[in-house]
This record gives C-alpha cells, structure tokens and sequence, in this order.
C-alpha cells in the first residue's frame, strides 16, 4: 500500500484480461501497479468468453490467409465503422498474441502432432480460431491472471480486490488518480497515479438480462463519462444470436457450436411456392420433424457461410423468423441449435464446457435434443472514445482491393497499423486517462466478429501498455509526477463522492423497501426491459422516441430512490443503487445514439432507414453528458484510409426479399469474397 | 500483504514435515500391518489349527488341533524367534509414534460426515475413530495380557504362553464359562479387532495415494478392490479368533495343552527343535498351570 | 406454505406455480450474531428460477415471511454460468455454485424449504458473502504459474500431445470457487492469515501445482513446488475422504492429481535423499 517513492505507479482498473494483460506489461516497463477490480480478478467476466481467439496461422496461410485478410475481415465484419489502421495493428499482432499465450501454459486444444488446433468461426471462411475447450476466455484470463499473481507476490502488483471505482481525479485536464469505495468496509479514499487506465468491460446489464456478468454494468465506464470522457457508437451493442434463455441471465451458447457443425433450424412446412410456413407439430419432440420439414433458414438464406454468417445477421435472420414470421419453435421466441448429427466424442472433446452448461440449466441433452436459443444482448462494440496514432501504412489511392485467399498488399510488420509505443494510443480524451479492451470502442465498429473480443482486449494491454508507459516516462508526470499535486484535488473528489453516497444512504427507508416505484432492483427490471424492447435487434424512430422519454421517468423515480440498507458495512444495496444511476446515463446515450443514426448498419438495424448511409454516418458517434445526464450525440469523421467501403452482404443468396442489411446499389455482394476450395462453407 | 518468499524460521516439525508424515504411513504398514497380519494369522489358527497339525502328520480334532497348533505357535515365537527383543522394541517404538502421531494428525481435521455422507467421507471418519479406540484397546489388550493389569480382566485371568489358548479363553470369558462381562469383553475384542483391521485395510489405501503408487479413479479402484479383500481376510481371521477363543473351553484347552507338554513339552520340545532354552520365558510350566488354574470359582 | 403468505396476498397461485421456502443464515458483518431469516417465494416448474434468481427478486421485495421489511440479503455472483466460482453457497447443507441450483431440482414440491448458508471454512463478511483471499493466497504457495520471460515476442510456446493437453486443460479449468476446500475435512477455517502458510494447501492448489509441473515450462518450478507440496500443509495433509472431487462443479480430477503430486514429492525425496549437496 506504501507508494515507493522512487517507482512510478499507474492504475489499472479492472482485472479482466484486458486490465491483466495491460498490468503485466506496465510492470514489465518498470512501473508499479495498483490493480482495482470490484470482483477478484480471477473472477472477472472473460471468464465467459467461449470459442475461441482469431489469429492468422500457419496452416491458414499456406491456404493463402493472412493477417490482413484478418484486418480485412474484421473491417469487413464492423460494418466500415471502425477506425481502420488500429484494426490492422491489432490484426497484425494476433499471431504474436496467440504465441504468448502458448507460452504462457494456455492448454490450447492441439492436433494429433501437437500443434495449436483451429476451429472454424462467423465472419471467416479459413480456420483462424485457437481454442481451449469452449472455455478459452476462462483459459486465456486465467494464465493473465497467473501472471498477475506472479508480479504480485514479487511485489510489483499490489491488488485491490472488492474496491470499486468512483470517479477518475482531474487535475489540469489531466487523471492522476482516482477514488475508489472498499466495497466490504465501505471505506472511500483516494489513489494517486500517473496514468490511469480503465479496463472495465461492457454494459449488457443495462438490458438486464443479457449474456454479461453480474457486474458488467458500464457503471466504470459511465463515471468516466460524467467526468468529462466522450463515449462512442453507443448504440452498436451486439446481439449474441444463440443463447440459452433463462431467469436470471441469458447464457450463451458460443457461436463455436455452429463452428463445429451446428445448423439452425425450426420446423416448418414448404409452400407450393417454395415459401416456408409454420409447421403445426412445431414444439412437439424435434427429433419427429422430418427432414424436409426443417428450415434451415440460414444454409438456406446464405448458402455461401450458411450458419456461420456474422453474428447481427443471424441475430436479425432468427428474429424475423420467430417475430415477424411466427415460425418459432412452439410458436415462441426460439429456434433450434442442433448439433445432434455430429458424433458425441467430437462434440465432447470440442464443445463440452458449453454443452454442459446447457445440459446444467435446461435440464435437456444437447448431444441427443437440439438445443433451444433465442438472440440476446452479448457485447458492446461502443466505449469510451479513444484516440490513436496512425502507424507508418498510407496506401495511394484507389486503395488495394483484397481479394479473399490472395496475396496481401502488405506483410504484417510492427508499426504499420499504429505508431507503436505513441501515448496518445488507447488514451481518452482526458489526459492520462486510457481505456482497454471492452470499454473502449476502438476495434470492432458496428458488429464484432467472433473471437476477436479477447484478442482486442489482449492486443490493448501489450500494445498501447507500452504507449501508457512512455507516457509516464516522457510526459505530463515526468514534469508534475502525482505525489507533488496538491492534496485539495484529491480530498475534493473524496468529499463528492462521499456526499453522493450519503445522498444515497439519506434515501434509506426500511418501512418503504418494498415500494415498487422507488426500488432500486425493480427500477433496474423496468430499464432492462425497456432498453431490451427499443435498443435491440429492431429499433424504429418512435420506439425510441418513447425509450428516451421512459428514460426519463426511470430517471425521475430514481433521484426518489428508496433503499433499505444504511450498513455502513458490504453495503450491495447502496453499490447497486449508485451503478443504477450510471446505467441510466449509459442506455441514454445508447437510445439517443440509435436514434440520431439514420441508417442501418452492423448491429444496428432500422427499419426506417434500412440502408448504410456511407455519405453521412460512415462516422463514429460522439456522446457527451449532459449535465442533466442525457447525452449529446454528435458524428465525427473516422479513418477509412486502408479500404473501401463495400455492401456486407456475406454472400445472402435472394436478394430480392427484404434483406436484414440489404447490399448498397450496384453491388453483387458476391465477388471479392470466393469460397477457397481448401476450408468449404462450414456447414 | 505477506510476500510468499517469507521465510520464517521453521520448527523440527515444519522441517521434517514430510519425514514425519511418512513415517507415520510407513509404520502402520511396517512393521505394525505386517506384526498385525502374523498376529491375526497366529491366532486364528484356533480355528485351522487342526489342518495345520494334519500336515504334521497329527489327525486332531478341532478343538485339539487349533489349541495346539496355536500353543506350538505362540511358544515358538515366545522361544525361538531372533532377536525377540529388537523386534518387540521396534514394534513398541512404531507403534507408539504412529499413535501418537496419528492422534496429533487425527486432531487437524474435522469431520463433516453428516453433511457430505460419501462412503470415502465414511472411511476418512472411521479411520480416525478406529484410530482413537485401536490406541485404547491395544493398552488395554496388552495391559492385561502381557502387563498383569488382572483389575481389568473379568475373573482375573493371566495369560501364559505356555498355556496360550486356555489362559486367552479365561480372559476372552471371564472365567470358564461365559460371565456377562466375559460377553462384553469378547465384544469388545471383536469390534476393535474389527476396527483394527479395517483401520490397516484403510489405511493401506490412503498410502497408496499417498506415495502416488496409485493415481488415476480406477488405479485407486483397484487398489481398493485389494484392500478390501485384504481386509476381508484379516477379518475373517479377527474373527475367527475372537470367536475362536470365546467360545473354547478352558478346561478342554487346558487338558490339550498339558498334553503338548507332556508330549513335546518345555525343555523337551525345545531340546526336540535343537537350541537351548534361554530367557525368562523358561518358567516350569507347571508354574504357569497354577498360576492360571486358581480361577475365581464361578 | 399456504398461498396466504403476506408476500402474496393478492396474487392467486396460477396453476403449475408452488410456494416455496427460502431459509437465509443471514450475519450483519464479521463477530456479529448470526440468524435465520425466511422468505417465500412463487416459482413454476421450467421457469429456470435458480438460487440467484430468487435472491433477487427477494432483494426486489425484502419482505420476510413474517411480513416483516428486512435488508436485502448480501451475496456473491459472476457469471452465472458456472465459470467464474463466485457464488459459492452452502445450499441444503452441501456446498455447490448457487448459479446452477435451479428450484425445480432442489425444491421441486409445494412448500420445500432451501437453505442457504454461507461457506464455513472462510471468514463471513455479511450474509452469504465470505472471504476467499485464503483459496488465492494458497495458489501463490505452489507458483502456480508458467515463469515466461514476459510479454515479448519470442515465438510458441512447447508442443504438446493432444493427451497432455486434455489432462492440463481439464485441471485448468479449475475456477477457484473453493468447494472442494469447504466439503474438506482437512481444510479448516483460518482466522488469522499468519497460520495461512502452513495450513493444508487444499485440493485445489494441489492440483494446480500439477497443471504447472506438466507445462515444459511450468516444470522449471517444479523442485519449488514439490518443496511447497512436502511442507507443513502439503500433499501428506491430505486425509484422503475425497469429498473434494465429488463436489467439484468442473469435475476436475483432484484425487487424481493429489496421487500424482504424492508420487513427485515421493520421488523429489528420495532423490534429495541420494543427492549429495
């Protein structure tokens, strides 16, 4: 706890594999780190994460793959939302990355020989997923997490487990520290840092079910944003299109399941027309439908990626069929993953964590029973805005056209995506202030490919951990380092947030603890439900015309909370409370973002304007807060300078129905994307 | 934050950790397992003696066969065994230290049967339980039988190995015939014979995993499998014994003892089997008969 | 429990629900008095109300079977799906992950009553939520990690056979949830961290020690480990009831791994015996 004073220290907030990787680095330049994370950092929420980490290999590249059909894909798979020369940097380095943690003892599965085996995944059409099991995410967070715990027991790290962040500490325009709540003793102090950096994770709790963990919450990234840090593409919040419904959560089913052969389907019945309708027996045992009464509406709809086909389509495909088209199993929100036809051992040896969840909490057996999922909320592509350094690759125009499984314009050389080392990468707005992984917004614009998550959050902590610390060698705090700022600024940020949790704790009333209208929980229900009404799959003009008034009530009801805790001790109540006011100013600046953009795109879907509109949203959404906490949303331009934009089409076969993403005019779709004869179409 | 390079100075007992932990294994295998599998196989030979003197040569009854099979026995461990003293001073050493040891160890864990009532939970409690009784029962065991401790046995029995059988069915009865606290002594034997065996049988397979001789579920399954019958067998001898005992007739076994006396006999039988008799254990073995005989009449 | 409960006065049961019980050992903070506290609570069979679910809703509406507001009960949990280890409960008497103990399997009858009860073997903090920087400390004991020479770029780490790899993996997903600690009757609670160091490891730390030992890098700290397995609180702790693998949620093979690191720390000493230093 003692600052040395000869050693600089930063700040990492958050303990999931991006805040790990970030720290080992940080470390590794000789700098202390103080590591905050409200849950022990084993426990964080990558742990969920299943199917696998994208990296160009050498078996992918000898079929002619490369990291910048990666960076390519990814571009490809954003939608044209994402600043592009980061995404080629991150692509670049995921070979390094997937090495790193081969070395670092991850049990990826292996091939008979023993190298690193490869599993097919959405968005591809080469084997470029390495995979543990289908608990990758818990395999990759926990070698971090060793080697996290390796620098702290040499005293390098030292760890504030159960503290939560506050509120970042300005000082100039610049972090240099923060106030943090010890979430058992309820103690607020504050923290002096050079650098700060969040690494906090996404919101999906704002929807209240969503495949996220109990505190993804966006609460980090939200007082951060209070504090004056932009927040961008809100409203690009990814739809997982498997998962299992279930009271509490919604768990997900990895997309690895349709990697490894699973095929969706619901039973219906062939017009004369060669239309589908729905099928009477619909609900009653699958294993009874017959064969030709199986819609297999994305093999059908897709033939080229059949299954695999990006997350927000399918998410969009399964909708319709079950909402707009009532052909949901038993007539209800789901459809069937069947992966019966594959043979157990194989599914076992492959898929078994996930399997077994499903067997866990649904009581049916997947390798006998096709499994029953419906879409849910899984990532948020948007974050707090972040800047970077472009790197040393400026291609003349007419930009390269990359022609899938043919030689890349470029090798993947260090430093031509991003500047390396720069400090202004990854770094917000604020001076100092950095945010990796997750809760930036900076890699996946409007839709995330799978198995692109952990690697983003990694590439953050080895990447732009370098650029932090240059930043406290060379910058600000080489000149003003935090220890001989004023002690006002930190007292002044401890006394405010000790106000705002008195405010709170002011509010308690055991007699009105069961209030509906001023309960925090069942404030917190109703916002889940809203959000996940008006901001998901479909989002139309009224609809969230109407979310951001209800906002407003929520709003409202909350500035009258009620709660009934005033323990001055593991006070959840009060935690939840003071997070539920930070979701609201969160799902504002998602419901407003979604409305202010007029287009369609990625996983964001109006039907109003159902085409991309290049012209005048190819730009990333800014938000602002308000001082009454609604956003201000504005467009920025963002950097498309290494690839043109094409219609993400993903090779939909009948154009002439209403598509879910409808390909720009003048477009094929079809041809810049063959299907290389050496990987099939994955079905 | 305590840095996991702290070192603190370490006690004998921190430093010797695994030494002493071993030993305590190794000692209930040997030489206290195997002094228990003799011990068992001796004694109930009351039963099999019999077909053991058939193999002499010597057609017996049962009863006959198994008193003197057992009187010829005991008399030759008590008379012609090496080193006699050594290897009682070992076994006493061993089974003190793995006594108390295992009580210390015992008392580092708490059980938690009633709400994890798995068969091998059952076992990790039973072997403690039959460790804290085996301690007792073997001072009680020897304190009466080797000891003198007469107060304790129910009409006052000492047993003499000269008169084997007929002074251990004197102490197993309570006199020549059955009292009800002869019944309670035999039951008493029984059970913590029982538990003995089954603390080695047990116990024998814990060190196997111990030692990592075996490793994988079915590994330890088989090993178990062993065990088992290993114990079943030690049982069956326990058994056999106690009941063997209890239920001989003093009397009887006294007139068939006489007889091996008469017949092979103190310094005959030793001057028969060719070594000189030497030790305290060369009471006339008339001595021993009127030592024993007086019995509390009934 | 009738369907007049104060919590429901006005709902009618809907046919298929049940009323069932939620018995809470509730504790305001560490050396404070513990008590019981009951709730009831509506559910219907195939719902998915798990144990996490109905804290919840009973934190929605704290109102304890006598009608009485009540402090929302404080509790633990991640992910939900089993992965992270966080919820840690004693649920019925038996440790498990609160997260997949669904109503319909532990209270599928009208009027069943579920306990819930904070792990034993660790220091309550509040309600259902304890301390389990013990479970984390222990893993520091073995240096259960791989010792790279950083984050550089220094090409793949080892080949592996696909047999190894299925062993190492399955041990690694081990999650820390500490149920194999708390169904341990050798494992017993530590109150002073001081006594940490030489108090038993516990299944779990053993079992990484092995995960680490397998990795062609990991072995290099293999001698450090075993040292750590052949002291106070190491392997020969063990008492061998082998509660730890039955209550594994990741059925992790830890009796397994515990005979594999009492074969190495065998023959580590019987090499130290026979090595002149």
């Amino acid at each position: 706890m003692a600052v040395t004073g000869a050693q600089k220290r930063v700040i990492v907030v958050g303990g999931g594999l991006a805040g790990l990787a970030g720290t080992v680095r940080l470390v590794e330049s000789g700098l202390k780190v103080d590591l905050f994370s409200v849950v022990p950092v084993k426990r964080s929420h990558s742990v969920c994460a299943q199917g696998g980490i994208n990296a160009c290999n050498e078996v992918a590249r000898q079929q002619g793959y490369s990291e910048y059909e990666h960076f390519d894909e990814t571009i490809y798979g954003g939608d044209f939302l994402a600043d592009q020369h980061p995404v080629l940097e991150m692509a670049n380095w995921a070979p390094k990355i997937i090495d790193l943690l081969d070395r670092m003892g991850v049990p990826f599965n292996r091939t008979s020989e023993g190298y690193r085996d490869l599993r097919l995944f959405g968005g591809s059409l080469f084997k470029r997923t390495h995979f543990a099991g289908a608990t990758t995410g818990q395999q990759l967070l926990y070698a971090m997490d060793e080697q996290v715990r390796r620098h702290e027991a040499a005293g390098d790290v030292t760890k504030y487990e159960h503290w939560e962040f506050l509120s970042p500490i300005i000082h100039d325009g610049r972090c240099v520290g923060i106030v943090a709540q010890d979430i058992r003793t309820m103690q607020i102090r504050a923290f002096r840092a050079e650098a700060v950096v969040m690494a906090t994770g996404g919101c999906g709790l704002i929807y209240g079910k969503s495949t996220n963990s109990v505190m993804c919450n966006g609460a980090a990234a939200a007082r951060c944003y209070r504090e004056g840090a932009y927040y961008a593409n809100a409203e690009m919040i990814q739809v997982h299109p498997t998962a299992i419904p279930g009271a509490d959560k919604l768990r997900l089913m990895s997309e690895s399941a349709r990697g490894e052969g699973g095929r969706v389907w619901v039973p219906a019945i062939k017009r004369a027309d060669g239309t589908w309708g729905p099928h009477p027996r619909s609900g009653q045992d699958p294993k009874s439908i017959p064969d030709n009464e199986r819609y297999y509406f994305l093999e059908e709809k897709y033939p080229k990626y059949g299954n695999i086909v990006p997350r927000d389509i399918a998410t969009r495909e399964i909708f319709d069929i079950c909402v707009n088209q009532g052909m949901g199993v038993g007539n209800q929100n789901q459809v069937y993953l069947d992966l019966t036809h594959r043979d157990k051992d194989y599914l076992q040896r492959k898929l078994e964590g996930i399997l077994e969840i499903y067997e866990k909490f649904v009581g049916e057996d997947p390798y006998t029973t096709p499994m029953r999922i419906f879409p849910a909320v899984h990532y948020s592509m948007g974050g707090l805005w972040t800047k970077f350094v472009k790197g040393t690759y400026n291609p003349p125009k007419p930009l390269p056209k990359h022609v899938s499984g043919k030689r890349a314009p470029i090798n993947a050389e260090v430093g031509q995506g991003m500047a390396y080392g720069d400090p202004a990468n990854a770094m917000t707005n604020i001076d100092g202030l950095y945010a990796f992984g997750e809760v930036n917004f900076a890699y996946h614009g409007a839709n995330r490919l799978g198995a692109n998550a952990l690697l983003s959050c990694i590439f953050d902590g080895l990447f732009c951990g370098v650029g932090v610390a240059n930043y406290v060698r060379d910058g600000a705090p080489s000149k003003a380092p935090s220890k001989d700022l004023p002690q006002g600024a930190y007292d002044g940020a401890v006394e405010r947030e000790t106000a705002r949790m008195k405010k709170l704790i002011s509010a308690v009333d055991l007699g009105k603890a069961a209030d509906e209208a001023t309960n925090p929980y069942v404030i917190g229900r109703e916002l889940g439900v809203e959000m996940t009404e008006a901001c998901t799959v479909v989002r139309t003009g009224p609809r969230l015309e109407q979310c951001l008034q209800r906002l407003g009530d929520l709003r409202a009801r909350y500035n009258r909370l009620t709660l009934a805790d005033a323990g001055g001790w593991t006070n959840q109540s009060l935690s939840y409370a003071r997070a539920l006011g930070d979701m609201l100013d969160l799902s504002d600046a998602v419901a407003r973002g979604a409305l202010e953009r007029k287009e369609s795109r990625g996983a964001h879907y109006r039907p109003d304007y159902k085409d991309r509109n290049d012209a005048e949203f190819m730009k990333t959404t800014l938000a602002r807060r308000e001082s009454d906490g609604s956003a201000h949303v504005e467009f920025i331009p963002i950097d498309a300078s290494l690839v043109e934009p094409t219609a993400r089409t993903y090779g939909k076969k009948d154009d002439s129905k209403p598509a879910p993403t409808p390909p720009t005019p003048g477009s094929t779709g079809v041809p810049s994307r063959p299907v290389p004869t050496t990987v099939g179409s994955g079905v | 934050m305590s840095s996991a390079e702290t070192t603190k100075p370490q006690s004998f007992f921190e430093k010797n950790h695994l030494l002493l932990r071993r030993l305590h294994s190794l000692t209930g295998i040997v030489p206290i397992g195997v002094f228990l599998i003799a011990h068992l196989v001796t004694n109930s030979s009351i039963l099999w003696g019999k077909v053991g003197m058939r193999q002499a040569g010597h057609d017996m009854t049962m009863v006959q066969g198994g008193v003197t099979y057992f009187q010829k026995e005991v008399q030759w461990i008590n008379e012609q065994v090496p080193h006699l003293l050594l290897i009682e001073i070992i076994l006493w050493t061993a089974l003190a230290y793995h006594s108390i040891l295992g009580f210390y160890y015992a008392r580092t864990g708490r059980t938690n049967v009633t709400s994890y009532a798995y068969q091998s939970n059952w076992r990790y409690t039973l072997q403690r339980i039959s460790g804290y009784i085996g301690i007792l029962f073997i001072i009680y065991h020897i304190g009466t039988l080797r000891w003198g401790w007469t107060f304790l046995v129910p009409g006052g029995a000492t047993w003499s190995h000269e008169f084997a059988a007929s002074t251990l069915a004197l102490a197993l009865r309570g006199g020549e015939d059955f009292t009800a606290a002869g019944v309670a002594v035999s039951l008493f034997y029984l059970i913590c014979v029982s538990l003995l065996v089954f603390h080695f049988a047990n116990g024998l397979w814990t060190a196997a995993i111990t030692w990592g001789l075996t490793i994988s579920q079915s590994a330890q399954k088989r090993w178990g499998y062993v065990c088992a019958g290993l114990g079943a067998g030690l049982m069956l001898a326990a058994w056999s014994a106690v009941v063997g005992f209890a239920t001989l007739s003093p009397a009887q076994a006294r007139d068939f003892e006489k007889k091996y006396h008469e017949k092979y006999g103190g310094p005959a039988a030793v001057e028969k089997l060719g070594k000189p008799a030497t030790g305290p254990s060369m009471n006339p073995s008339t001595s021993a008969v009127r030592e024993s005989v007086p019995v509390q009449g009934q | 429990m009738s369907s007049t409960t104060p919590t429901a006065p006005s709902v009618a049961p809907k046919p298929g629900t049940r009323t069932i019980r939620i018995r809470v050992k509730r504790c305001e903070g560490p050396g404070k008095p513990e008590r019981w506290e009951e709730f009831t609570l509506q559910v219907s069979a195939g719902d998915g109300t798990n144990v996490i679910a109905a804290l919840q809703r009973i934190a929605a509406k704290p109102v304890t079977v006598e009608g009485k507001n009540t402090i929302p009960v404080a509790w633990d949990s991640g992910c939900l799906e089993e992965v992270c280890g966080a919820c840690t409960m004693v649920v019925n008497g038996k440790v498990r992950q609160s997260c997949s103990a669904l109503m319909d399997t532990i209270a599928p009858n009208e009027g069943d009553v579920v306990t819930l009860e904070p792990m034993s073997k660790f220091p309550v903090i509040r309600d259902l939520v304890v301390d389990r920087s013990r479970v984390f400390h222990n893993l520091k004991r073995v240096k259960a990690w791989v010792p790279v020479d950083g984050t550089y770029d220094l090409g793949a780490g080892p080949k592996e056979s696909p047999e190894t790899q299925e062993t190492r993996y399955v041990l690694s997903t081990c999650m820390s949830c500490g149920c194999c600690l708390e169904a341990c009757p050798q494992f017993t609670k530590q109150e002073n961290p001081e006594t940490w160091d030489s108090a038993f490891l516990g299944a779990h730390a053993i079992s990484q020690a092995r995960l680490f030992n397998m990795h062609g890098t990991g072995k290099q700290l293999e001698k450090e480990r075993l040292e750590a397995l052949a002291g106070p609180g190491g392997v020969d702790d063990c008492g061998n009831a082998q509660n730890c693998v039955k209550v594994c949620p990741k059925r992790i093979p830890l009796t397994e791994s515990i005979g594999a690191m009492g074969r190495a720390v065998t023959i580590h000493a019987v090499k130290k015996l026979f090595t002149l230093r």
